[in-house]
């Protein structure tokens, strides 16, 4: 930043531009030049220098008493000096013979050669800015005075002058090695300061603003190598020139043998006597250093230095290099980071950053803290896929079963369970009787301890990921109610739910909406329908409909998320959520401005007469109602029209309603003497469906017939819930107090083909068939939801949809 | 979130055939166990050796993949190791107690 170099001035001694030069030569000769033309110029320095002195103070900030010894530093000071004593005794070199030998300046200032813009420009510099020129001045005038002084010493001899230029030393040492005072570069350099004296007699404050003009001149070019060139272009000017004086060359050289003009002759010189010299230096000491660089240590490498991420492989060098130092346990996993440290290193080269880091002794900052990588998120996710991981280990037979796998054994297991199945399977294939009886196998079940001693009143599967199952837990009878709970189990953790979520009442109907997969519609025993979104890890549900002013006021007993493809009007289209309740309503739900609801259809209650629907006639005095509506318990929409339903009430009778009409039922079966359960259609048959009820029986109904075409019994307990098989026509399950059963219409009308007995003391309350696999889930009042799965049930000719019909068609021929 | 922590922890050491659980940082120093120290501490050292050698084997033949999870499956144990950069996990289970 600053041209006005010091060592420049060295050697552009002849540079008028750059005044420097002059006090530097200066600089050279001290004190020692008296002569009389430098007297008179030291007199008029010194004298200006006085004055000079007095301006810097009026200029300098710091008004040390340093600075003052100082003022007296380097040439013009010991000018100064010897110019105060000058008058006093002029120093004057004699020899014996009386010749003033006085040495003279080698070069003398001429003071008509100022260049006042020079000084300007020196001038308007900060002291601050020129200090590091001032230094190098300094240390020059340390150099110089002190052979200065030790010229006068040995000269003279004078006690005084050496004194003083001692002192002076000491003194300019002092300042030297002080960087806080403030120095005026114009005290070391007179001539300069002569011209720093005029100009600033100029300078005042309005002089400080104008445009200084700054000159810079090129100086004489210094030749210090000059090579010519061995070679010319043929195309050079040249060239035929020294085509001519090669060719004369050559001419010269093959004449010179034999030629008289040409004599060898040979010169002996003198060898220089030769010198050996030994040097001996320290040992150089030769590390190894070995590294291995792997593939994707390159590509990390590549990746980190690519993407100007320096600090993320700095990070890693910091840890590596804080972990080697404090001396980790594994000896070789230092090795391993240090070869990653050393190959990462020496592969990218470009960051400076890096060769800093390496002697760089990191504080322990970077090494997580215990409670941290607790806490952090990827512990977490390792956490839970490790404990799906050891569940698996611990489930994979039943699993495997479930999924219809062929279980592997396990070679080194114990062998005990095997000769049990062995055996199982000879008595089995012994019988020899017929096919091996259809039977069911218990998997696992879900439950965990939060899940114990509830009561399971509806399950229902997700309809995207057909391994996640919402259970709800809630209490069917009005007296022993507590909040309510739905888990959201998945196949790959039977023992604890991925979801809980908790409710103010007891959970009565769930239902996983199909169009947007994670929405989950869970009903209460206190009527409030709520939403859940089970992909995000919140407890509260998304929408409640407690502030909804049409809500149910009984319990929600059924919900259902139903796409209505043929829509009444532009808002219908699309998913809707429909509940059905005690309070006699079945409702549609809908988001605007917070929920909503519609009501489809009231249910009327109806008397129990077969011949005539009375609907909204007089109730007789006899019989008085506490309500106009029939309680709700169960719906199902048709699977093909969504416009048509079937409502079952706490009478027994069966609502045939459609979407469109929400005044009056279109058909209504009668034919259970309790309150019916469960409606639902059968899945293959789009006109039959079952119902079950709490008078021990289950119906299977056709939808033209107002008479059930079959009834099945099997105990004398209230039929909790029934479900068509997904995969079998024929096939519907159902769960009743004590057992679950399994009928096959196609082998029997009569008896279940498979009872499962319950455990005692549990009542079995919600039956769900799993979709892609045999297998059947049976919640019960304890909180479990066991998984079974159908063993040697054949999918033979007997599960037919024909069959069915046929079956249907018999016996209705029969009955006729 | 540290309580959600703690429970599948201690659901993990209760699950059957589970013979110990193991929580290393990243220089090998235990921060949770269920076993005793020297076994801790030797099941930590071995495992981290071997960790970092599958880790390169994977890496080396695709550097953009990583190794998850690690798996070894003895006689008597099964031995499970979910790595990291910062801590490891270590389970020790019976599979067919």
């Amino acid at each position: 930043m600053n041209i006005y170099n010091i060592s420049i001035p060295r050697y552009s001694r002849r540079h008028n531009t750059i005044k420097m030069s002059i006090p530097t030569a200066k600089l050279k000769k001290p004190t020692l030049k008296v002569t009389p033309s430098s007297r008179a110029m030291n007199i008029s320095t010194s004298g200006i220098l006085r004055l000079n002195r007095s301006a810097t103070y009026a200029r300098s900030i710091n008004a040390s008493v340093s600075r003052k010894s100082f003022c007296l530093a380097a040439d013009s000071k010991i000018l100064e000096k010897s110019s105060v004593q000058t008058p006093k005794h002029t120093i004057q070199v004699l020899d014996e013979n009386g010749k003033d030998v006085t040495p003279r300046p080698v070069y003398q200032p001429d003071p008509a050669a100022v260049q006042s813009k020079h000084s300007k420009i020196f001038a308007s510099d900060t002291s601050g800015g020129t200090m590091s020129d001032f230094y190098s001045t300094t240390y020059q005038t340390t150099t110089n005075a002190s052979f200065a002084g030790a010229f006068t010493r040995s000269l003279f001899g004078s006690g005084s002058v050496s004194i003083g230029s001692q002192s002076i030393m000491e003194s300019m040492s002092e300042e030297i090695e002080d960087p806080s005072s403030k120095r005026d570069n114009s005290i070391s350099l007179s001539d300069v300061q002569v011209k720093r004296e005029e100009v600033k007699e100029l300078i005042q404050e309005e002089m400080l603003d104008d445009m200084v003009d700054l000159y810079l001149v090129e100086s004489d070019t210094l030749c210090l190598l000059d090579m010519p060139a061995i070679s010319v272009s043929v195309d050079s000017m040249e060239a035929e020139s020294v085509k001519e004086r090669n060719s004369r060359y050559t001419e010269l050289c093959k004449n010179r043998t034999g030629n008289d003009k040409y004599m060898g002759r040979s010169m002996q010189t003198f060898n220089g006597a030769s010198k050996t010299k030994e040097v001996q230096s320290e040992a150089i000491t030769m590390a190894d250093a070995a590294t291995i660089a792997n593939n994707w240590d390159m590509y990390d490498s590549f990746c980190s230095a690519g993407q100007g991420e320096v600090d993320l492989s700095t990070d890693t060098d910091k840890a590596s290099i804080a972990e080697m130092i404090h001396q980790n346990h594994g000896p070789t996993r230092t090795m391993e980071r240090t070869m990653s440290v050393i190959s990462s290193s020496t592969i990218v080269s470009s960051s400076s950053s890096r060769m800093e880091m390496e002697p760089f002794v990191v504080p322990s900052e970077s090494k997580p803290d215990p409670e941290l990588i607790l806490q952090s998120e990827e512990f977490q996710q390792h956490l839970f896929v490790m404990e799906r991981i050891i569940l698996e280990n611990i489930y994979q037979p039943k699993l495997a079963a479930y999924r219809q796998l062929p279980t592997l054994e396990d070679p080194d297991s114990m062998p005990k369970a095997v000769p049990m199945v062995v055996s199982r399977r000879e008595e089995s294939s012994l019988d020899e009787e017929g096919p091996p009886t259809p039977a069911l196998e218990r998997l696992w079940s879900f439950s965990c301890e939060l899940t114990t001693g509830r009561n399971v009143s509806s399950m229902a599967w997700n309809k995207r990921n057909p391994d996640l199952l919402a259970v709800g837990y809630g209490q069917f009878a009005f007296k022993d109610q507590k909040p309510g709970l739905v888990c959201c189990w998945s196949l790959k953790n039977p023992s604890w739910p991925e979801r809980i979520f908790t409710c103010q009442s007891g959970v009565t109907a769930l239902d996983f909406s199909a169009s947007s997969a994670s929405m989950l519609a869970v009903g209460m025993h206190d009527g409030t329908i709520a939403t859940y979104n089970v992909q995000s890890r919140e407890k509260t549900p998304v929408i409640d409909s407690s502030d909804c002013v049409h809500k149910h006021t009984s319990p929600v007993w059924q919900v259902r998320w139903i796409n209505h493809e043929r829509a009444l009007s532009g808002e219908d289209k699309g998913e809707a959520l429909i509940s059905v309740s005690a309070d006699g309503r079945i409702s549609k739900w809908f988001l605007r401005k917070g929920l909503d609801c519609i009501d489809l259809m009231k249910l009327k209650r109806t008397r129990n007469d077969r011949f005539k629907r009375q609907v909204g006639e007089k109730e007789r005095k006899s019989e008085a109602l506490i309500s106009r509506q029939a309680p709700g318990l169960c719906f199902d929409f048709h699977p093909t029209d969504s416009n048509i339903y079937l409502a079952g009430t706490e009478e027994g009778h069966i609502h045939k309603c459609s979407c469109s009409y929400n005044e009056q039922f279109l058909e209504t079966y009668q034919a259970h003497k309790g309150p019916l359960y469960r409606i639902t259609w059968s899945p293959f048959c789009s006109d039959v469906f079952l119902s079950c009820s709490s008078d021990w029986t289950i119906q299977l109904w056709r939808q033209d017939l107002f008479t059930p075409v079959l009834g099945f019994m099997s105990t004398q307990r209230a039929v909790y819930d029934v479900m068509w098989s997904p995969k079998w026509a024929t096939v519907f399950g159902a769960v009743n107090e004590g057992r679950m059963e399994i009928w096959d219409l196609g082998a029997s009308i009569l008896d279940p083909t498979i009872v499962n007995p319950a455990s005692p003391g549990v009542k079995l309350t919600s039956l769900l068939f799993a979709t892609e696999t045999d297998c059947v889930l049976v919640g019960d009042s304890d909180g479990q939801v066991s998984v079974y799965q159908l063993k040697n049930f054949t999918a033979g000719e007997g599960t037919q949809v024909g069959t069915l019909e046929d079956i249907i068609g018999s016996t209705l021929a029969s009955q006729l | 979130m540290c309580a959600e922590v703690e429970e599948t922890l201690k659901r993990i050491q209760t699950h059957k055939g589970v013979i110990g659980t193991i929580v290393v940082n990243a220089e090998g120093i235990p921060i949770r166990t269920t076993l005793d120290n020297s076994t801790t501490v030797q099941y930590a050292g071995l495992l981290h050796q071997l960790t970092m050698k599958a880790r390169s084997t994977v890496r080396d033949i695709d550097p953009q993949n990583d190794l998850t999870f690690l798996r070894i499956r003895s006689k008597k144990h099964e031995i499970m190791v979910a790595p990291d950069k910062e801590y490891m996990l270590i389970v020790i289970q019976n599979p067919s107690e």
